[in-house]
Formats: C-alpha cells, sequence, structure tokens
C-alpha cells in the first residue's frame, strides 16, 4: 500500500529555501505492528476526548446541587459507563507508557549551561511523579486523606 | 483556515502536550475511583458524597485540577484524532475534520472553565 503521503496537510504557507523529496506513506502501512501500534496510540484520542465530556457532566452537575450530582454519579454505575471507563483507562496507561518511554528520548542535549540528567533517571523520575500523584489523587477522592 | 491553523499550531501542541502529561496523570487516578472503584462499590460512595465533593472541588486547587482534568485531555483527544484522519488518507478533509475538533475541545475548554467558575 505504498503511495504519496498527502503532501499539503501540514505545508507551511511559504516553501523553506531547503528543497526535500514529498513525504511517502512507508509500504508496510498500516499492517506492519509499529503501524498498528502508532494507530492504537492515535485511537485513544477518541477516549480522551469522549471521557472529557463524561468528567465535565460530573463537575457540571456538582454545580447543580446535590440531587443532580448524585444522579449522575448513579448513572455511572451503568455497565456501559464502567466498560467505557475502564477502557479508558487502560488507553490512559497505555499512553503514559509510551509517552513516559519518548519523553527522555526527546531532551535537548543541553538546556544552556546544564547537562539534562541521564534517560533512565529522567524515565525513572517520570515513573515516580505518575505513580504518586496517582497514588494521592486517588486517595483524596477516595476519602482516604483530606 | 490551513494557515491560521498553522499559526495556532504552537498553541495547540502546547495543549495536546499538556493533555498527554498532565492529563494522562490526573485520569488514571479519576477513572480508578469515579470511573471504577465508586460504581462497582469497591470504594464506599460516601466519600463522594456532595458535600465532601463540593468542597473539594470548590477550591482554587480543586478548581484547576478539575479545568485540567476536563479540559487538557479534550485537546489530546482532538489533535490525535486529527493527524490520525491525515495518516489515513485524510489530508484532502483536513480542512474540515481538524476545525470541528478543536471547536469540540474550544467548547468543551469553555464549558469546562464555566463549570468549575460556578461551583
Amino acid at each position: 500500500m505504498a503511495g504519496p503521503a498527502h503532501p499539503r496537510a501540514m505545508e507551511p504557507p511559504k516553501p523553506g529555501r531547503t528543497r526535500t523529496a514529498p513525504p511517502q506513506t512507508p509500504g508496510s502501512w498500516p499492517s506492519h505492528p509499529r503501524m498498528r501500534v502508532y494507530t492504537l496510540f492515535g485511537l485513544t484520542g477518541i477516549l480522551y476526548l469522549l471521557v472529557g465530556f463524561t468528567s465535565l457532566r460530573l463537575v457540571w452537575a456538582l454545580g447543580e446541587g446535590p440531587q443532580r450530582f448524585h444522579e449522575v454519579l448513579a448513572s455511572f454505575g451503568h455497565p456501559i459507563y464502567v466498560a467505557f471507563h475502564a477502557l479508558t483507562l487502560a488507553a490512559v496507561v497505555f499512553v503514559g507508557v509510551r509517552f513516559l518511554s519518548l519523553f527522555p528520548k526527546a531532551q535537548p542535549a543541553n538546556i544552556g549551561p546544564l547537562k539534562p540528567p541521564p534517560r533512565p533517571i529522567i524515565h525513572a523520575m517520570l515513573y515516580v511523579v505518575w505513580i504518586t500523584l496517582t497514588v494521592v489523587f486517588a486517595a483524596i477522592l477516595a476519602g482516604a486523606i483530606f | 483556515m490551513r494557515h491560521l491553523l498553522l499559526k495556532l499550531e504552537p498553541v495547540i501542541w502546547l495543549l495536546f502536550g499538556q493533555g498527554i502529561m498532565i492529563g494522562t496523570m490526573l485520569l488514571t487516578g479519576w477513572l480508578l475511583v469515579v470511573g471504577i472503584a465508586v460504581p462497582l462499590g469497591i470504594v464506599d460512595a460516601d466519600a463522594l458524597n456532595y458535600q465532601r465533593a463540593h468542597s473539594l472541588g470548590s477550591n482554587i486547587i480543586g478548581r484547576l485540577v478539575l479545568a485540567a482534568l476536563i479540559a487538557l485531555p479534550m485537546w489530546k483527544g482532538a489533535h490525535h484524532c486529527r493527524h490520525l484522519s491525515i495518516d489515513h488518507g485524510g489530508g484532502d478533509r483536513d480542512h474540515i475534520v481538524a476545525p470541528i475538533l478543536y471547536a469540540i475541545a474550544t467548547i468543551g475548554s469553555i464549558a469546562a472553565i464555566l463549570a468549575v467558575v460556578r461551583l
């Protein structure tokens, strides 16, 4: 399925000085395992977009009073909502793991006069932040603290 | 429209990046408790009774966290859906798809701000 990728999708308004070959879709697109994972990563966007609206629904109801808030919270017990939230949680973990593995590789060699820490240290620090934030936030929401 | 989107690309990228980073970090705990544990009875629903939920959400930190939790994932979602469309042969309709997706994220973000302001 090799073919020219859409050359104008991200084209700048004025052509640059450097001549470049037109973008080309890889021949293995979209069946190659790497491409499938890449597509899966993109598909998580649908879940992120939707979960933003389900969260908005609950927070909006919080501003409308106790009865409406408890109605919306109770609706989250519907199997479709639970399945959606479980699927979204899996997607969030997938995105997190993939993004945290990419983040250290995207660091510049130097930040001003300083060098960033080695990649494994950055990677570990990001996981510490993610896990700590998740535990603290979950504990607050579950009533274990505050 | 394409020219405007290219001009806005740094802002969109900022929101997209924060959607992945902050959105993912906040959504994990939120989905675990609000989306799964409370509905399944693993966590006592009284933990999210109205008075407690309102007092947590209505202070300045609570409002910021809730606004970020709602709005940033929408931008991550909109930008990823746009690129998924481009990658799967939708480059020709990007001038329609992109504005629609970003409009959804913008409306959702404004609604998120309104939702936390009225708490």
